[in-house]
């Protein structure tokens, strides 16, 4: 592992209209069109779709056709396991192992993001389905985000860290229920940090426009770029960095700034 | 800008209506019917269908198939007051809803919302997500950039899921897939594409209009359009919820006779234009649906220029769209009527004295009828072009 293992910046979906009014995209630009004009600003994506839907092999092949063949991406996993766990969950696994195959095959796909709700605690029942649902999902590059506080235990990081499984860190409004921002490596083939912004009043509205509300400053930034990501870049041998405050393009803008400051 | 169209379905909307009224109905296997027994099928469960019954078969025919199945009348007015409270959470989104055929579709057009409430497929979730909390309903729902799009992304994944198409992939969704999975393309259509070997989408997008025209003649441009995902109508608003007035009469014995068909149109354009008068509503769309001895069914619509509700203004509508649809010669089982764009009246005031004598007379006429039928009951004064129908009407 080296100081200087390849970090990619990026944002957490690419397919948002307003990003034509905020001049990201040129007028006029269709959806079929984002991903092309994306694929210039930025080395990898977060699928944001695929956790709206169960990921289809044919899309995902249509998707990569068109893309050229230098993007890099991260696919959220679907919710019917994370956040409307359903009955059949098993053969949801199965369905999304299969429909992200494409994907996978491409070795273009950096890794599977189990985005766990607020609601999703530290529980005997939740620490089983966790186990179980991993190994549902062997051997998809897993990284796992827990959006409440309960998880951050040592002995969470290395129940993952035998699976290498990565831990994501996270950056959002200081409140006291989250998961807090850390830098904690779990799997030294990957290091994983979503910034959602620090909107306080907006994260419960129930809003996503005003949840992922936020301009991050420089200064804010730096923190990581400085004083965090430089340890973590140590310990792995590649990192994504992803913003999630997507609200006018400010997630475009933030990424922009954070990779110069890494430069 | 791009358009968003939302899309959702309520997969054999009656039953699971049904359902809901009666918890000990769920996984049952269910046929929704009039109990007589020259009924046909208005709607089935999955557990129906997979035992063969089908929308339209004879009763009969269909219990021979499902020897299980609970039968049940239908009930329109509950089915519509579920959909309303549907529309209901639909409005929160957009004003622009449009129900369709009041069968558990409903489309909303969310373009440019997406500053207030976010990207299209989350407003699809969050819907989904309060129709399931608020009426047990768990509906299919789908993005795409027209409704045309939309209705073949909810047909992938039924019974239940999602779909999003994004705008520019319309054709490449649709290429690989089989052509009856096309709103609008009908049997006939069908068919003749099946016999150059046509099946799929693509085969038929690689034709020209020209080409096309030499297998479905006026209906080429319309199949073109079709296979390439290219349907510019626009979604439409229905006006307030319950504005949508369905009629039907089923045939005993099945008719192909022209004065009984006529018959059958004035009645139910008299029972429409009195449940309009009754609310002080008139309508500018009528529809009417005609469903064939075989099974097949076909839906053509007249629209008017401004709303009407005197029963000759009705029956004129439903007639130009009675012969729109009707060709065959196979004899037909049920005709339905339902009158949509409902709104109030609007009558401008003529500065001079140019008043429509005729349209007058009409509707006093009209509202002679319903005082009269109000006092003495529905069936005791009928128009000459009416004749009394044996056979129930609801």
């Amino acid at each position: 592992m080296a100081p200087d293992s390849p970090v990619y910046v990026g944002t957490c979906g690419f397919s948002y209209p307003e990003w034509i009014d905020a001049g990201i995209y040129p007028p006029g630009t269709k959806s079929a069109q984002m991903l092309g004009r994306y694929r210039q600003l930025f080395p990898v994506v977060e699928l944001n779709y695929t956790w709206y839907q169960m990921v289809r092999a044919e899309t995902v092949e249509r998707m990569l056709a068109g893309d050229g063949s230098t993007l890099l991406y991260c696919a959220k996993l679907t919710r019917t396991m994370t956040h409307e766990i359903a009955d059949d969950w098993q053969a949801q696994a199965d369905l999304y192992c299969r429909g992200i195959e494409p994907l996978s095959a491409s070795g273009r796909l950096l890794g599977v993001l189990v985005q766990l709700p607020p609601f999703f605690r530290r529980t005997p029942e939740n620490r089983s389905y966790l186990a179980r649902l991993f190994d549902a999902l062997h051997p998809l590059p897993l990284a796992v985000e827990f959006r409440h506080r309960s998880w951050a235990l040592d002995s969470v990081f290395k129940g993952l860290a035998e699976r290498r499984i990565t831990l994501v860190s996270v950056d959002g409004p200081p409140l006291p229920e989250l998961f807090p921002a850390l830098d904690v490596v779990t799997n030294p083939d990957l290091f994983y940090l979503r910034l959602h912004g620090r909107n306080s009043q907006g994260w419960r509205s129930g809003s996503k426009q005003q949840q992922f509300d936020y301009d991050y400053t420089e200064d804010e930034l730096r923190q990581w770029s400085r004083d965090r990501i430089p340890n973590m870049r140590a310990a792995c041998h590649a990192g994504v960095i992803l913003f999630n405050n997507h609200v006018a393009g400010q997630a475009v803008r933030n990424a922009q700034t954070m990779s110069r400051l890494l430069r | 800008m791009e358009r968003k169209i939302v899309h959702l379905n309520i997969a054999d909307f009656s039953v699971a209506v049904e359902r809901l009224l009666d918890n000990t109905l769920k996984g049952k296997p269910l046929i929704i019917a009039d109990p007589s027994p020259r009924a046909v099928v208005f709607d089935m469960s999955d557990e129906a269908y997979g035992d063969g019954v089908r929308k339209g078969m004879l009763l009969n025919a269909a219990r021979l198939r499902c020897r299980s199945a609970i039968v049940l009348p239908p009930r329109p007015e509950q089915y519509r007051n579920a959909l309303n409270r549907c529309l209901d959470h639909a409005l929160h989104y957009t004003p622009l809803v449009e129900r369709s055929s009041g069968n558990g579709h409903l489309y909303l057009d969310v373009t440019g919302t997406h500053r207030l409430f976010g990207p299209a497929p989350d407003i699809g979730w969050r819907l989904r997500n309060t129709l399931r909390r608020d009426l047990g309903l768990d509906p299919i729902w789908s993005v795409a950039p027209n409704k045309l799009v939309a209705k073949v992304a909810s047909r992938l994944v039924k019974p239940r899921g999602e779909y999003i198409v994004g705008g520019g992939e319309e054709t490449s969704f649709l290429a690989p897939l089989s052509l009856d999975l096309l709103p609008g393309v009908g049997r006939a259509d069908l068919i003749r594409l099946q016999h150059v070997n046509i099946r799929r989408v693509q085969q038929a997008a690689a034709l020209s209009v020209q080409q096309l025209s030499v297998l479905c003649d006026h209906r080429a441009r319309l199949l073109y359009q079709a296979v390439r995902g290219i349907d510019l109508s626009p979604v439409r608003p229905d006006g307030p919820p319950g504005s949508e007035f369905r009629h039907q009469h089923l045939f005993s014995p099945d008719t192909n006779q022209e004065t009984v068909v006529r018959a059958a149109v004035a009645t139910l354009a008299q029972q429409a234009g009195h449940a309009l008068r009754q609310r002080h509503l008139g309508c500018r769309r009528v529809a009417v649906t005609l469903l064939y001895s075989d099974g097949v069914a076909v839906v053509r619509q007249a629209v008017a220029k401004t709303p009407v509700n005197d029963d000759p203004a009705l029956q004129q509508l439903a007639l130009a769209a009675l012969y729109r649809g009707w060709h065959r010669r196979v004899r037909l089982r049920q005709i339905g009527t339902t009158c949509s764009l409902v709104q109030h009246p609007v009558q401008q005031l003529s500065l001079f004295a140019a008043i429509d004598l005729r349209r007058q007379k009409n509707k006093r006429i009209s509202e002679a009828f319903d005082a009269i039928r109000a006092r003495c009951g529905q069936d005791k004064i009928l128009r000459g072009c009416q004749q009394p129908l044996h056979g129930g009407i609801d």
